[in-house]
Order: structure tokens, then sequence, then C-alpha cells
């Protein structure tokens, strides 16, 4: 443990470096996702309209339109990327993810239900019910894979995608009723930053917090619960209830994420690996990592997205799961021999 | 969950033979329940007609209206029912016994999610809708391709490919949400119907096409089907025997996937049939022989026709796709397995 622990202690100081390349990576896609779109702008207009010289139509565009896009997108993408983390944390399984627990489709059936329902048709007004939604999903994926006091992740993993279909069937049925609720929901049912305003952020930020603070809190157990839950036991660390403390992480992270952005697959599954080949297994290393590349990867998803169909755009969900879902058939050759 | 080894489908025993009059007997109760669930999807509708002037106008005699009914709008539906929950629940049982694995459904290993992203393909391209089977067909077997190709690395073993076909999904699901949000309203619609799996609308033509096809690939499913008793011994033993291994082993994925498809491109894709039934099946009658493997098709045929019944006449709204109530249906049950059972994947890797 001790020779363990040193030589774990001995690596941080040279992680740093590939840190700061994360940090510089997560600056430049906050510029690009300032100055790419359907309208380019040129760089040094972009920082004096950051600077308060709003005058240009330019200018306009980068503070009223990309620049609370981009910080919805950090915040989405960064909650993404540390409920991934945490969630393939307690569950020791590589392939889990916030998706696999049903979020995505939890929220979607709430919001389309509210739609039907209360005839809303803001994003900011999705806001309470997806993330309700999101959360009574996972939680009951939770509950499901939960066998003699723990999680099993192959039964979570199975009542996910079980709860998801299902969900999904239900929303088309509601869709399938109103047209005008297809009309309304297919856009936030994609998956997407665009055309969020800050107002759609700040009433998420209380949970986003909460989450996070959790999650970076118990990155050190992880460590000590991925040496298997007994040996865990043995060195004293109360295995249930840092579980416990990861589901709420994840569940609050993830809700949030999804009820600003809407369905966004593959972020939380694919941060952890790209910073796990980068800075290794150590979760101390890795929580923190994924809070930068969760980002980076929605960040330039969603500008893939708006140059791809220039002068339309491709909603980032989708992106993402074009994307994830090759990523998701490799991780899974290289896991299930 | 386990697949028992069966001896007893190389030798006659009292089991087998106990076994074999319980599959009859259960046999014949879902044809009977088929026989009497027909009868009453023929009369029922908006225009209500007893069983017999009913099963008259199937025949083409009596009122010419109803005849119209029965004939144009009515029989369709409940032979595409029949067709694709047989198709399905075949389907399902050998898959899950080719994997040995309870979970190798068409719907987990993105066959039907293929059909899906066929078929609204054909829709965006706005073809003809008489070609929509046809690309929900393509789109099945582009699917299997799809697995096969990443999901084979010397040998396709059970975790990676239900691993391999949840990404196969998700990915075609995505190319689905992308023409979904491109597409004006009233193909979204379209597109979103038939995603969920519907029986409405079906004609004679498509039916006729799937019908054939179905019964060929059925018939090379059975005549392929003995060689899986064989397998079932192991690789090795089987090769002893005289069994060209992979290509059997090819040859009945090839056609239960075409099966699959062909259910999906009637119907839609819709969920759990091929999950839940070979299950209920194997508990109610034991171990996989040729004989259940009848019993699951008609018991498949049973619940899709019961499923839509329900849709039609016991729901107060109009309109539900089928696919819904057998998720609805499925998913409860399947879960109850699961919790009830230890992890079926883990344990068990091929």
């Amino acid at each position: 443990m001790t020779s363990a622990d040193t030589t774990r202690t001995a690596a941080v100081p040279r992680r740093i470096p590939m840190l700061m390349l994360g940090f510089a990576a997560l600056l430049l896609c906050v510029v690009l996702s300032l100055a790419l779109g359907a309208r380019s702008v040129p760089l040094g207009t972009v920082v004096q309209a950051l600077l308060g010289d709003g005058g240009s139509r330019d200018a306009m565009v980068v503070t009223g339109m990309r620049l609370p896009r981009t910080l919805v997108g950090l915040a989405v993408g960064a909650a993404l990327g540390l409920a991934g983390v945490v969630v393939q944390g307690i569950t020791r399984n590589p392939l889990a993810a916030p998706t696999t627990l049903g979020i995505n489709a939890g929220a979607g059936l709430a919001v389309v239900i509210a739609i039907y329902a209360l005839h809303l048709t803001r994003p900011v007004e999705y806001l309470g019910f997806a993330f309700v939604g999101a959360a009574c999903a996972a939680l009951f994926t939770l509950t499901l894979g939960r066998r003699a006091g723990d999680l099993d992740p192959v039964r979570l993993v199975l009542g996910g995608t079980v709860l998801q279909l299902v969900l999904v069937s239900w929303t088309s049925a509601v869709l399938l009723f109103s047209e005008r609720t297809l009309d309304e929901a297919r856009f936030w049912l994609a998956g997407s930053i665009a055309e969020r305003d800050v107002d759609v952020l700040v009433p998420m930020l209380p949970t986003l917090l909460v989450g996070a603070v959790i999650g970076l809190a118990i990155a050190p157990a992880l460590n000590t619960l991925a040496l298997g839950d007994e040996a865990a036991e043995a060195l004293g660390m109360p295995v249930g209830r840092i579980r416990l403390a990861g589901m709420v992480a994840v569940v609050l992270l993830a809700g949030s994420a999804v009820a600003v952005a809407g369905p966004i697959a593959f972020i939380g599954l694919a941060a952890p690996h790209l910073v796990r080949l980068v800075l290794g297994n150590d979760h101390r290393l890795l929580v923190p990592g994924c809070l930068i590349a969760g980002p980076v990867l929605l960040l330039s998803a969603d500008i893939l997205g708006r140059l791809i169909a220039r002068p339309s755009e491709l909603e980032v969900g989708i992106v993402t799961a074009f994307l994830g879902a090759p990523l998701l058939a490799v991780l899974a050759r290289r896991t299930a021999r | 969950m386990t697949v028992r080894s069966q001896p007893s489908e190389l030798g006659p025993s009292d089991v087998r033979v106990r076994q074999r009059r319980r599959a009859i007997l259960i046999g014949a109760v879902c044809a009977a329940a088929i026989a009497v669930l027909s009868t009453v999807a023929l009369s029922l509708g908006e225009v209500d007609m007893s069983a017999a002037t009913a099963l008259r106008a199937a025949l083409g005699f009596g009122d010419q209206g109803e005849v119209y009914i029965v004939q144009e709008f009515r029989a369709p539906r409940l032979a595409a029912a029949l067709l694709a929950g047989a198709g399905l629940a075949t389907a399902g049982a050998v898959l899950q016994r080719l994997f040995r694995n309870p979970l190798a459904s068409p719907d987990v290993m993105g066959v039907t999610g293929g059909a899906s992203f066929g078929a609204v393909l054909v829709l965006a391209l706005g073809a003809s809708q008489s070609f929509i089977p046809l690309g929900a067909l393509g789109g099945g077997m582009l699917a299997a391709v799809l697995l096969g190709v990443l999901g084979w690395r010397s040998g396709l073993p059970v975790t990676r490919l239900v691993l391999v076909g949840l990404a196969v999904q998700a990915g075609l699901a995505a190319a689905v949400n992308l023409m979904v949000v491109r597409f004006p309203r009233e193909l979204a619609g379209s597109a979103v119907q038939w995603t969920t799996g519907s029986l409405y609308g079906r004609t004679w033509p498509e039916i006729q096409g799937a019908a054939v096809a179905c019964l060929l690939v059925l018939t090379l499913l059975y005549l392929q089907y003995r060689t899986l008793a064989v397998l079932d011994l192991g690789d090795e033993s089987a090769g002893t025997l005289g069994v060209r291994v992979s290509y059997s082993r090819l040859a009945l994925l090839v056609s239960t996937i075409a099966l699959a498809a062909l259910a999906a491109a009637l119907t839609g894709p819709i969920a759990f049939v091929a999950l839940a039934v070979p299950h209920l099946v194997r508990r109610l009658v034991g171990p996989p022989t040729a004989v259940t493997l009848a019993v699951t098709g008609l018991a498949g045929a049973t619940l899709l026709l019961v499923c839509d019944l329900i849709v039609q006449h016991a729901l107060p709204i109009e309109g539900l796709p089928v696919g819904v109530v057998t998720a609805t249906v499925g998913a409860p049950w399947l879960l109850i397995l699961m919790l009830r059972e230890s992890s079926p994947v883990a344990r068990r890797t091929a």
C-alpha cells in the first residue's frame, strides 16, 4: 500500500504538464466556439466584443449568442465528464455512463409529457421536468442494479437498457398523439446547446456545484474502491456510503446537464477513457481531468456540428452520438474478450 | 437462465416424451387461442359484426361493405401480427440458443434498430411507401454486417456481441434521430410512428412478399436447427462429429437475422417479443427442441395478436402503436426475470 501510495504521489507532479495541456485545449475550444459558426468572426473582434465593445453585428453574435452557448457547453461538458468518471468508479465498470442509467430517456419522457400537457415552448421551462425525469430514471436503474446491498455492474447496464427501451417507446407514443409536441420536442430531444441563454444555466448552478463538490471529494476514495469492495472494506472504507455519495453526485450532475442541454450521449463515457489514456488510473487526477476533458469533447463536437452543416448546423447530441458509437464499439472490443 | 444441455434431443427417453407432450399441449393451446382471437380481430372494429358474419366476410360472402372491411383492413393487419410475432419470437429463440445467452436478441444486437434506420432512410429519400419494407430489410442486414465486422476478433463472444450491438444500435439511432430532426413535421411523424412498431395500414402485397420470404427462411432454419444440438456439445466435439462448426453457425446466424429483419420490415421494430417470448416458452416447456421452436413461434404470434387487440380495442386512446404495449408489458417481465436470477452476462462469457 505504502509503495503504491508513493508511486502515485510521485506521479502527480509529472502529470502536471499534461493537465496544462488540457487547459490549453480547453482554452482553444472556447476561443473557437466564440469565433466559428455560420458567421466567422475575426479573433480581434471576438476579443473586442468580450471587452465590452459590442456595437457591431459580429460583436452581438459573439456576446449575445456564442458566449452563453459556450458557457452552457462548458458547464454541461464538465458535468457529463465528471458524472461519467464517477459512475465508472462506483460501478467499477468501464462501460457505464450516465446514459446507461436511463438519464437521457427519463428526461426526454418528462419533457415530452410537459410539452404535451402544459404547452411549454422554451428550454428554460423544461428544466425542472427534465431534471426530475432524469433523476427518477437514474434512481430506478440504480435500485435495479442493487444486489445484496451492492451495485452489480451487469445488472445496472441491463436494467438501464430495458428501462430506456420502455421510456423511449412511451416518448414516441406521446409524440404521435400531438404533432405540436413532436415539432416542439424533436429539437430538444436531439440534444443541443444552441440558443440556450444563461437563464437556462443559472437555475441549475446549485445542483451542478453540489454534484461537483461531492464528485471531487470522493475522488481519492474511488482509488480504494478500485481495489475491490472487500479490500476497500478491509482498509476501513465505508464502501456503501461512498457509493451512495457517488450516486447522488451522478444524479445531480447528469440530471442538470440533461436539463440544460437535452440528451447528449457518450461524453460521459468518452471523457474518462480519454483522460485515463493520458493521466493514468489515479482518480485524484482522473476526476479533475474529466472536468477538463468533458467540455473539450462537448465544445469540439458542437463546433464540428456548426461547421459540417454550414450555414445550418447539426445538434451537438447527434454529433456526439455519431462519434461515440464507434468509440463504444472499440471499447467493447477491448474490454470484452 | 442457463441453457441446459439436452442429451434428450439426441436419444429418446421418458423425459423427452413428457416434454414433447407438454410442448404439444401448449402449442395446441396457443393455436386455439390464435383461432379464437383471430375471429375476434376480424369481427371487432368501427363496424362491429358477429363472429359468423366476419368469418363469412373473410371468405368473400355476405355484405359487400363488410367483405371489403374484413378483407382489406382487418385480415392484413391480423396476418401481419401473426407473421411478425412468430418471426420475431423464432429469431429470438434461435439467437439465444446460438449464443447461449438470453440477451442475444435482435433488439439488443441492433438488427431492429438497423431496420428502423433503413425504413426511415426510405422515407427521407422520398421514395414510395412500398419501398419501406425493402429499406428495413436492408437496414437490418446492414446492422448485422456492422455487428459482425466490429464484433469479430478471433471469435464472437456474447458479452462483446451485446456491447457492440448496443454501439451499433446507438449509432443507427443517432442517424434516425438526425433524419427526424431534419424532416418536415409530417415526415417526422411517420418516422416516429414506424420506429415504434405498428401494425396499422398493412396491405396485402407487403404481407404476401414478407410471408413468402418468412416461410422460406423458417424452412431453412428448421432444416438447420438440429445442428444446434450438436453445436451445444462444444466446438471440438461438434467438429469430431463431422459438423462444419463455423459454417453452420454462420448459416444459422444469417437465416435468423434475415428472419428478424423481415419481421421488422413488416411491422417496424416491435420491442421485447424476440427477447421475452423464448424465455417464457423455455419456462413452460423446458429445454429447446424443434418442437419447442415451433411452440415459440406460435406463442410469439399469440402475444403480438393479444397486444394488437389491446391496442385497438381495450385502450381508451386511438392510434397507439403496438410496440408501446409490447414494451410496457415485456419490460417489467424481463426486469423481474433479471432480478430473480444472477447476472446473466458476466457469469457466462463464451
